[in-house]
């Protein structure tokens, strides 16, 4: 599948741009001499509505390794998130994106980004990722929430 | 073994050397055949005779044991449920190679155990087969037209099979999985069966697909092990329970001549049990050199224990943790030392006594980690320290045996006592790891007085094959190696011994509980 990354990375900007789910967006950043690198992309998550992320778009770059789609690409928060599944350096740990868990090559981005959204407001106590955010959720859920709204409304687009 | 025991009389000690001298020489001619013969060949026919308290029964298997077994066990199945042996084996790798257990529930939930498995009975579907008509794989996003097949499961997931062989080799060659592949689609949980896998991917992933399993065969088994050296391919077959282990310690050896533990892996450690073993090491990675270093730069505060570097000169101290203001001359308070004195020579303050009295016990307790410790770490290094010597002295003697009349032979005695000897050095070693955990009772003094005796011994031993080589001393020097040789090894033999009965009799006390491996 080498030399595969890219034709499927420029086919999934394709698919992309002819559809794709509500208030997301997904770009490969661009070059110093303008052209796309379709290696790193920025994307944004949108809270679903009716919960506290509602209201705020999430930056994120995603960087795909050279042997994608073998193996997932890394999507970090830029700046890092207040999230238990988010790493003090804004990298998301799921399952569907650990090459030896969940990863399949089929997974799209859409895929991920609608699995990342899914998180926001369903965090996995199993495997906390920042001390902050965990304690806070297991410890005090008003303070939590009350976090996250703040969150959502310095995240507004 | 009646030469064991008379050569052991012999050394009781030095002091009779001179006195027996007479005796000695007299029988010195015939004792030299008895000895020879005992180091060569009667500690085995003893071994068969009789099973020593610190060994176990097990079976080295090589590579095509371990095929014969699988195949075995798969045709076995295949006979019981009426499918074809290589469904046998895949529904046997899912049941972790245990037979009963798949049968019975064979019988009532096939379909789930076949899904499970990845087995298709009766299944004449083509895997591969020409692309459909508007087909776009959904890995490479690839729509053109192509000559090339595609591959699916019955679960209708279709890829081209350029990325399913990737994703095959992806999981096989990178990630080391054989037991559970599943289809490569989003979601999907149908496991991608052996007979796709072997018709999409090239002889070598295949290759390595088969060694995976045999691999997965090897490590599902619970009395089965590798053998953990490098390049044998051997497994060893032990069949104690594992839950036997906090009272035996399974050392095997390999037809490689490997010495390992079958309950852990690592190289021999009797006498520790295998949990014991795991805790001292798990100790001293976490604190040998730490523990040293403590022990020389630090004190502890008398009044909330923290552990205290000094970092300046004067020696009013205050603990950074509870604010107590005390003496690092003398441990006691600060307050007992008025304003004006930074020099302590209030020695003899019953407060101080108290605060010292505090600080000596806990550290007794370092030191007494690092007294064990130091001793393990001391044999580990003097066993590698008598190899050195030995290659030394091995190009010595071969230069003697070139030089002079000595035959082959008779420079071969270093060899087998300096394998003795390290052998009773990694004896040795593992007992103060043992003597570490021990409760100080009547039944410690016992262990102590063996491995004091064992220790004396090697020490001997270890003394005598760093003496200087003399052509004419060659046969007396021979005879005080070969003798001290039996008797390190019949010491050693004491210890292993009294240690494996020990166990096995719940005779020892430590103060601490042992995990399971």
């Amino acid at each position: 599948m080498s030399g595969i990354c890219r034709s499927r990375l420029a086919e999934e900007r394709k698919q992309w741009r002819k559809d794709h789910p509500f208030g997301f967006y997904a770009r490969p950043e661009k070059k110093a001499d303008g052209t796309l690198d379709l290696m790193n992309w920025q994307v944004g998550i949108p809270g679903k509505e009716s919960t506290p992320w509602e209201g705020g778009v999430y930056k994120l770059v995603l960087i795909f390794p050279d042997d994608y789609p073998s193996k997932p690409p890394k999507c970090k928060f830029v700046p890092p998130l207040f999230h238990p599944n988010v790493y003090p350096s804004g990298t998301v740990c799921l399952s569907i994106l650990n090459e030896e868990e969940g990863w399949k090559p089929a997974i799209t981005i859409k895929q991920i980004l609608l699995g990342i959204q899914d998180l926001l407001n369903d965090p996995n106590p199993e495997s906390p990722a920042q001390s902050e955010a965990y304690v806070m959720f297991k410890k005090d859920k008003v303070s939590y929430e009350k976090r996250v709204r703040q969150q959502a409304k310095e995240n507004a687009p | 073994m009646s030469s064991g025991t008379m050569s052991e009389d012999d050394f009781v000690g030095s002091d009779y050397d001179d006195f027996d001298d007479s005796q000695e020489e007299e029988e010195d001619s015939d004792m030299e055949y008895e000895q020879a013969e005992d180091i060569g060949f009667s500690d085995m026919i003893t071994e068969k005779q009789r099973k020593k308290a610190y060994e176990v029964d097990f079976a080295v298997l090589p590579l095509a044991d371990i095929l014969a077994a699988q195949a075995n066990a798969s045709s076995h199945v295949s006979g019981i449920l009426g499918v074809t042996q290589d469904q046998a084996a895949a529904l046997l790798r899912s049941f972790k190679w245990n037979k009963e257990r798949l049968v019975e529930r064979y019988m009532d939930h096939a379909q789930e155990i076949l899904d499970q498995a990845g087995v298709v009975l009766n299944d004449t579907k083509p895997r591969v087969f020409k692309r459909p008509p508007g087909f776009t794989c959904m890995i490479c996003f690839d729509d053109s037209y192509s000559s090339d097949p595609a591959v699916g499961l019955r679960c209708g997931h279709i890829f081209c099979i350029d990325c399913y062989r990737h994703y095959l080799t992806q999981k096989t060659v990178e990630e080391g999985e054989c037991r559970k592949i599943l289809c490569p689609e989003t979601k999907c949980n149908l496991v991608v069966d052996e007979e796709t896998i072997k018709k999409v991917v090239q002889p070598p992933t295949l290759a390595r697909y088969r060694q995976l399993q045999d691999r997965a065969y090897v490590e599902d088994l619970d009395n089965l092990r590798w053998c953990p050296a490098p390049n044998c391919e051997n497994a060893v077959e032990c069949r104690l329970p594992h839950s036997s282990f906090a009272t035996i310690v399974p050392t095997v050896m390999c037809a490689c001549g490997n010495k390992f533990c079958f309950g852990c892996g690592l190289g021999d450690h009797q006498p520790a049990p295998c949990g014991l073993v795991k805790m001292w090491q798990k100790k001293c990675a976490d604190d040998s050199e730490t523990a040293n270093w403590i022990s020389a730069h630090t004190k502890e505060c008398s009044k909330c224990q923290s552990t205290i570097e000094k970092n300046g000169g004067c020696n009013h101290m205050t603990c950074r943790k509870c604010k107590y203001e005390f003496c690092w001359v003398c441990m006691g308070p600060w307050s007992e030392h008025g304003t004006s004195w930074y020099n302590c020579n209030r020695y003899e303050e019953s407060s101080s006594t108290d605060a010292r009295d505090q600080q000596a016990k806990s550290r007794a307790s370092l030191e007494r980690y690092l007294h064990y410790y130091n001793r393990f770490a001391n044999h580990e290094h003097s066993a590698k320290l008598d190899r050195d010597l030995y290659m030394k002295t091995e190009k010595k003697m071969e230069e003697m045996q070139r030089t002079s009349d000595l035959s082959w032979i008779e420079v071969q005695f270093l060899k087998k006592a300096v394998d003795v000897l390290t052998s009773c050095r990694m004896t040795l070693r593992w007992t103060y790891a043992f003597a570490f955990y021990l409760a100080r009772n009547n039944m410690t003094e016992l262990f102590e007085d063996n491995q004091r005796d064992l220790e004396v011994a090697v020490e001997a031993l270890s003394e005598l094959l760093e003496k200087p080589i003399e052509r004419e001393k060659i046969a007396e020097l021979r005879q005080q190696v070969l003798d001290k040789t039996v008797y390190v090894g019949s010491r050693r033999e004491v210890v292993l011994e009294d240690t494996a009965k020990g166990l096995a009799e719940g005779r020892w006390e430590f103060f601490m509980e042992f995990g399971k491996v």
